[in-house]
């Protein structure tokens, strides 16, 4: 895969609307800042290839490769990507209760993770009244802080850049599907450096079907939320169709229409709902709302979620067999819609140079997401 | 000795055009003289001040260029001697109390001296302010060499004490800021009185009161001191003409362009063809020795800076003279001759002479030339112009350009003139978007911040100097106050008048000599039109662009001052703060995470780029010690430690 | 007044350099101790904003019979001294001829483009070479190197002043310098001044 420079990655990204400011780019050099969830070059770099190219997950990501990485076999196009076991879980007895959404899985991981010397530094995105902020975190009493879902689109990767120069060596991720794919393009070693040994030691992935550009956003809440007040904020489950805004000063439900309108461009061409490059990905349980549906992809994965639940962190039960089916065509449904949007565009395999989006085997382009 | 002091008649002296202007003041006996600083006029106060308590004389920066007119006038009517010195924009600046002291005359001698900059050599403008003498009515004198700006200048305070007008004096950079040698005259005796007498009846000129009322009166008292002004300038000595009684070829010529015309005679052995005539009197033109020089020749060129003024003045008197000069063939700006625009050379007058003379002139051999010519090109790379090392202003667009670039809205930045105008340039990160006369950047910017109904949401960031922001940046900050303009308005404190030397101002708390005066603060000034005011270190790279990022959310007119002394400034210059040094061993170079960024970015002269071992190294004899590349440098391979002292 | 001394009348001699390395200063010195002969001197000078990292020239024009212009005319040039070296080629590329003399420091000022690397600053090899195809007088001085010598790398104008009076090609001596350094600077610089000075008129000696 040909890794190019900052030049071409604005133009096939940032200029093309497809960026969804996950922060890969970010924190590697000077050139590239995010602010308020947007992406700026601040000088032009004239290298003709760098890690900000390389890292991206919006430039024809060849996906085979990164499936290779992570799971030492190609890509399938499955609705759910590569799993070993998908289970219900949720925060076990060690976790105190506390402002974590649903089940509290991702913090619980986490927080045994840092504990037990499995990460050196974790990577987590919490909130500053609205806008995401992502942390790096040494203390697992710490992860707590980060636990809260802000829906607006993080640099987190950009914290996970910094985190590695820092010299870290074994860094767990709390990673969106494009963030985690980042992440598998940063651990493929795309620049061939000498020495190279993979800097995560656990990516946690969350599910997301959308997120949501933070200055439009703030733009909808502006008036109508004290934005420093805010406490949570939930989507609650179907025929809901509302965002709710829990704040000092009481709730704030935004009808869901005006909110999905603030979604980037960018998340529109995401085949991804179910972090699929994750070591685990975790999500809603559906018509749960003390427990999370926690999908065991990698050895590593395993590995953590075992050892969280022995060591009391987390309790895990089996999924129903209806629960994993509406996943999956919601999932795939998602898949289709993004294959559809990208391939009408021409923005799958473009043939000459990198360009955008992805680069996917015939066979995958032809399951189209089923 | 100075040739400030030097009471010795008849001593000569190499001395710049304006120390010349200076020293005619001084031997005019002149009581006031004031000021706003600007390049090619500066060293005029400068160089008075240094000779006020000697000489008796109340030197005077002025906020600008209006008020320096209008101090200077009191003075005048006060019965003394004053003088203002401006650069050619500063007439424009005063042009409306010009109109009016036009109008109801001075009292003691005053006189305007305005030094234009052909080739804007120190200017963002090639502004000709010789059409401002037409305009206002008044009467215009340009010396022609350095012995004349001495001469010239004590004679224009006779001159307007006996037409009581103000006389115009023009100075060109050539002139002001070039060196030649001057026989000084005497010095008069220092003891001056001012009383200023207004109980005579209206239209008194020595005892009335001083209006520019009834309007129609006193505008034909004005004409009549412009005929009165021909008749005297028919008899100028400072009207010269070298050459044969009738040459083939009369050049008419004033100013710096007087030296570049003999010159070209000189060079081109034409001493027995050309005549030149030099004007020392150029508005009102006398018309008796114009229609004498338009009889000698049938060819006529005019050189002249910057537009074809005497050009032109001339043509009407030749086309009202026409029945006894006859025919003549005008050579100049108008038919091409000259280039129209830009400083004249004495290349530019051979060239001209030859063409009309039919002489061949090279000037090198053809070979010689293009041997020259293929070095420049390929040896001689261009420099730029560029922030001095240490300078706080690249400090502060680098802040600027990030946290515009950061915020990500497409915010810009309008300026306006001072060293900071090097904003637009790779130096200041092609930072600045707008530039134009001072204190025009938080006007334009006042007008940027209220088109937000027309669908512009960009933040709008203006700055302007210490010095700019007392001589014009006040009223438009009232009104993007007033108006509600969305608006950063920065405030670029660096302690002085950088640009044209550090002359103090009304931020400073020392005047023209050096005497102590009470500083105003541009912050309470701000603060009490009610627009919120802080401050920032530029040199603090973080903090000032948090400060901005910060400031850009917010609405209204907010002022940011970053104050950060100018590197050349006495207190700082020679000194380093920081020994500053690239750890070769941690600057990755051109590698992915830096590509050269403090070289090839950041720009300072103090750094260059070790092509050989592929790092960047500190130059000492240029490095300034700010520190501040320490802070942009991506893998903190640049360290400074604190300079000994 | 004097007319003699010089060999052409007038006499040109361009100083330049880049701003801040004390070329108007200089070119004051070299006015004002031939002024005091009895010579015309006319001293062109640009600054203001071309001081800030640009190009600074100052031009001075020694006459027995009067004021001239404060432009040389082209192709005019006797004494070419540049404080930095490339500098003496843009000047002898307007201002040359095959009798000029190129007195040149050699210690570079890289402009700003070529720190930035958008173009090339030429090798001390190609410098020499190219000002010696224009004109048979080059001479170059560690001006810079050796002024840092005596403690302040701004003394190369005063040394580049020392290896002019050494070229004989203008009629001043020390003495004459240091009647005006010592009108012109607080007594306390005299020394240094003249120091550096003397360098400069022994290196010119050294290498011609």
């Amino acid at each position: 895969m040909k890794v190019l420079g900052s030049n071409e990655l604005i133009a096939a990204v940032i200029d093309a609307g497809l960026c969804t400011g996950c922060g890969a780019c970010v924190s590697l050099c000077p050139y590239l800042k995010s602010h308020d969830g947007k992406t700026a070059l601040l000088f032009p770099c004239t290298r003709p290839e760098g890690r900000c190219f390389a890292y991206c997950p919006k430039v024809e990501v060849d996906l085979d490769e990164a499936s290779l990485t992570v799971f030492g076999k190609p890509y399938t196009g499955e609705p759910l990507g590569h799993y070993i076991d998908i289970k219900a879980a949720r925060a076990g007895h060690k976790m105190k209760k506390g402002n974590f959404q649903a089940g509290g899985t991702v913090s619980a991981i986490m927080t045994y993770a840092l504990q037990k010397k499995i990460l050196d530094a974790a990577v987590l995105t919490g909130r500053d009244g609205l806008r995401p902020v992502p942390r790096i975190v040494t203390s697992p009493a710490s992860v707590a802080e980060s636990a809260s879902s802000n829906y607006s689109a993080a640099p987190t990767v950009s914290a996970f850049n910094q985190a590695m120069k820092e010299g870290y060596k074994r860094i767990g991720v709390v990673a969106t599907p494009c963030q985690a794919l980042a992440l598998a393009q940063i651990r493929s070693n795309p620049m061939k450096e000498k020495n190279f040994t993979d800097p995560t030691a656990l990516v946690a992935g969350i599910f997301c079907t959308w997120a949501l550009d933070y200055r439009r956003f703030r733009k909808l809440l502006e008036g109508r939320v004290d934005l420093n007040a805010i406490i949570k904020m939930d989507i609650p489950p179907p025929p809901a169709e509302k965002m709710e805004i829990f704040t000092k000063n009481g709730t704030v439900e935004i009808p869901l229409p005006e909110v999905r309108e603030q979604v980037p461009e960018g998340c529109g061409y995401c085949f991804d709902m179910t972090a699929e490059f994750a070591d685990l990905s975790v999500g809603v349980h559906e018509g749960r709302t003390d427990s999370n549906t926690l999908i065991i992809r990698t050895e590593r994965g395993a590995d953590a979620v075992n050892g969280a639940v022995r060591d009391g962190y987390l309790e895990v039960s089996d999924l129903p067999k209806e629960n994993r089916e509406h996943l999956a065509a919601a999932a795939g449904n998602k898949k289709r819609r993004a294959m559809e949007k990208a391939a009408g565009e021409g923005l799958v395999n473009t043939g000459s140079g990198r360009c955008a989006a992805v680069r996917l085997s015939s066979i995958t382009v032809q399951r189209g997401g089923r | 000795m100075s040739y400030l002091f030097d009471t010795k008649s008849g001593t000569r002296y190499l001395m710049m055009g304006n120390d010349a202007i200076v020293r005619g003041a001084l031997e005019a006996g002149v009581g006031v003289a004031s000021a706003y600083p600007g390049t090619p006029s500066s060293e005029i106060i400068e160089q008075l001040s240094r000779a006020s308590r000697e000489r008796n004389i109340y030197v005077e920066w002025s906020v600008n260029e209006k008020v320096a007119v209008e101090v200077a006038f009191a003075a005048s009517i006060a019965g003394l001697r004053s003088i203002c010195a401006m650069k050619q924009n500063g007439v424009n600046v005063a042009s409306d109390f010009l109109l009016h002291v036009a109008l109801s005359g001075t009292r003691g001698g005053m006189v305007l001296v305005h030094c234009d900059d052909p080739g804007a050599l120190s200017s963002i403008n090639e502004g000709e302010s010789r059409h401002f003498a037409r305009m206002l009515e008044l009467p215009l004198l340009e010396p022609g060499d350095f012995q004349e700006a001495k001469d010239m200048t004590a004679w224009a305070f006779g001159l307007s004490e006996e037409l009581r007008s103000l006389v115009m004096m023009r100075s060109v950079t050539r002139l002001s800021h070039a060196s030649g040698n001057v026989t000084i005259g005497d010095l008069p005796p220092t003891d001056k009185k001012a009383v200023f007498r207004y109980d005579g009846p209206l239209g008194d000129p020595d005892t009335g009161p001083v209006v520019t009322m009834p309007v129609p009166k006193n505008h034909v008292l004005l004409q009549n001191k412009l005929k009165k002004a021909r008749e005297l300038f028919e008899k100028s000595p400072f009207n010269t003409y070298t050459g044969p009684e009738k040459p083939e070829l009369l050049i008419i010529t004033s100013s710096a362009c007087n030296l570049y015309s003999l010159e070209a005679v000189r060079l081109l052995n034409a001493g027995g063809r050309v005549g030149v005539l030099k004007l020392g009197t150029t508005w009102p033109l006398p018309p008796e020795l114009i229609k004498k020089s338009l009889s000698r020749a049938d060819k006529i060129l005019f050189v002249e800076e910057v537009l074809p003024f005497t050009e032109e003045n001339v043509k009407i008197l030749a086309a009202e003279m026409a029945a006894e000069v006859g025919i003549i063939k005008f050579y100049g700006k108008n038919d091409g001759t000259i280039p129209m625009t830009g400083e004249m050379n004495p290349d530019i007058v051979v060239d001209a002479c030859a063409k009309i003379l039919g002489i061949t002139y090279s000037p090198m051999p053809a070979d010689y030339e293009a041997a020259a010519q293929e070095m420049l090109k390929t040896l001689s790379p261009v420099r730029d112009l560029t922030f001095c090392p240490g300078c706080p202003h690249r400090a502060s667009f680098w802040n600027i350009h990030n946290a515009l670039a950061i915020d990500n809205r497409h915010g810009f930045t309008c300026g306006d003139i001072g060293c900071y105008t090097l904003g637009f340039l790779p130096c200041g990160f092609n930072t600045m978007k707008t530039s134009h006369s001072m204190g025009s950047g938080i006007g334009i910017a006042s007008g940027f911040g209220k088109l937000k109904q027309f669908g512009m949401d960009q933040p709008i960031v203006t700055v302007c100097g210490d010095s700019t922001f007392f001589h014009a940046a006040i009223p438009a900050l009232v009104n993007a106050v007033h108006n509600k303009s969305d608006v950063i308005f920065i405030l670029l404190d660096n302690s002085g008048t950088a640009m044209t030397g550090f002359q103090p101002h009304p931020g400073t708390p020392l005047d023209a000599t050096g005497h102590e005066l009470p500083d105003i603060d541009p912050a309470a000034v701000c603060r009490s039109l009610g627009a919120t005011v802080e401050y920032a270190d530029p040199f603090d790279i973080d903090g000032t662009q948090i400060a901005l990022l910060r400031l850009m959310e917010e609405g209204g007119a907010r002022v940011l001052i970053m104050k950060q002394m100018c590197a050349l400034s006495p207190a700082k210059k020679g000194k380093k703060k920081f020994e500053v040094r690239v750890d070769e061993n941690v600057c990755i170079g051109e590698n992915c995470g830096c590509n050269r960024f403090c070289t090839r970015i950041f720009r300072c002269p103090g750094l260059v780029w070790d092509q050989e071992c592929g790092v960047a190294v500190v130059d000492e004899v240029i490095c300034a010690g700010c520190g501040v590349c320490a802070s942009i440098c991506p893998s903190g391979a640049i360290r400074k430690t604190e300079a000994r002292a | 007044m004097k007319n003699s001394g010089i060999g052409n009348d007038p006499f040109n001699v361009i100083i330049t350099g880049v701003g801040g390395q004390g070329n108007v200063l200089a070119s004051r010195m070299l006015g004002n101790i031939l002024s005091d002969q009895g010579y015309f001197v006319t001293i062109g000078e640009t600054f203001g904003v071309s001081q800030r990292g640009g190009s600074v020239m100052s031009h001075l024009r020694i006459s027995g019979s009067s004021a001239w212009s404060p432009q040389i005319p082209r192709g005019q040039a006797d004494i070419v001294v540049a404080l930095e070296p490339i500098e003496a080629i843009r000047v002898m590329a307007y201002y040359g001829n095959e009798r000029a003399t190129v007195l040149s420091n050699t210690r570079p000022i890289y402009p700003v483009g070529v720190i930035a690397g958008e173009m090339e600053y030429p090798d001390p090899g190609s410098i020499r070479e190219a000002l010696g195809r224009l004109t048979g007088r080059v001479v170059l001085i560690d001006a810079t190197d050796e002024a840092m010598k005596l403690g302040n790398p701004i003394l190369g104008n005063v040394i580049m002043l020392g290896a002019v009076a050494a070229t004989g090609l203008l009629p001043f001596d020390r003495d004459d310098f240091k009647t005006v350094i010592a009108r012109s600077m607080p007594a306390d610089r005299l020394e240094i001044n003249l120091a550096a000075y003397d360098r400069g008129r022994e290196m010119l000696l050294e290498t011609t």
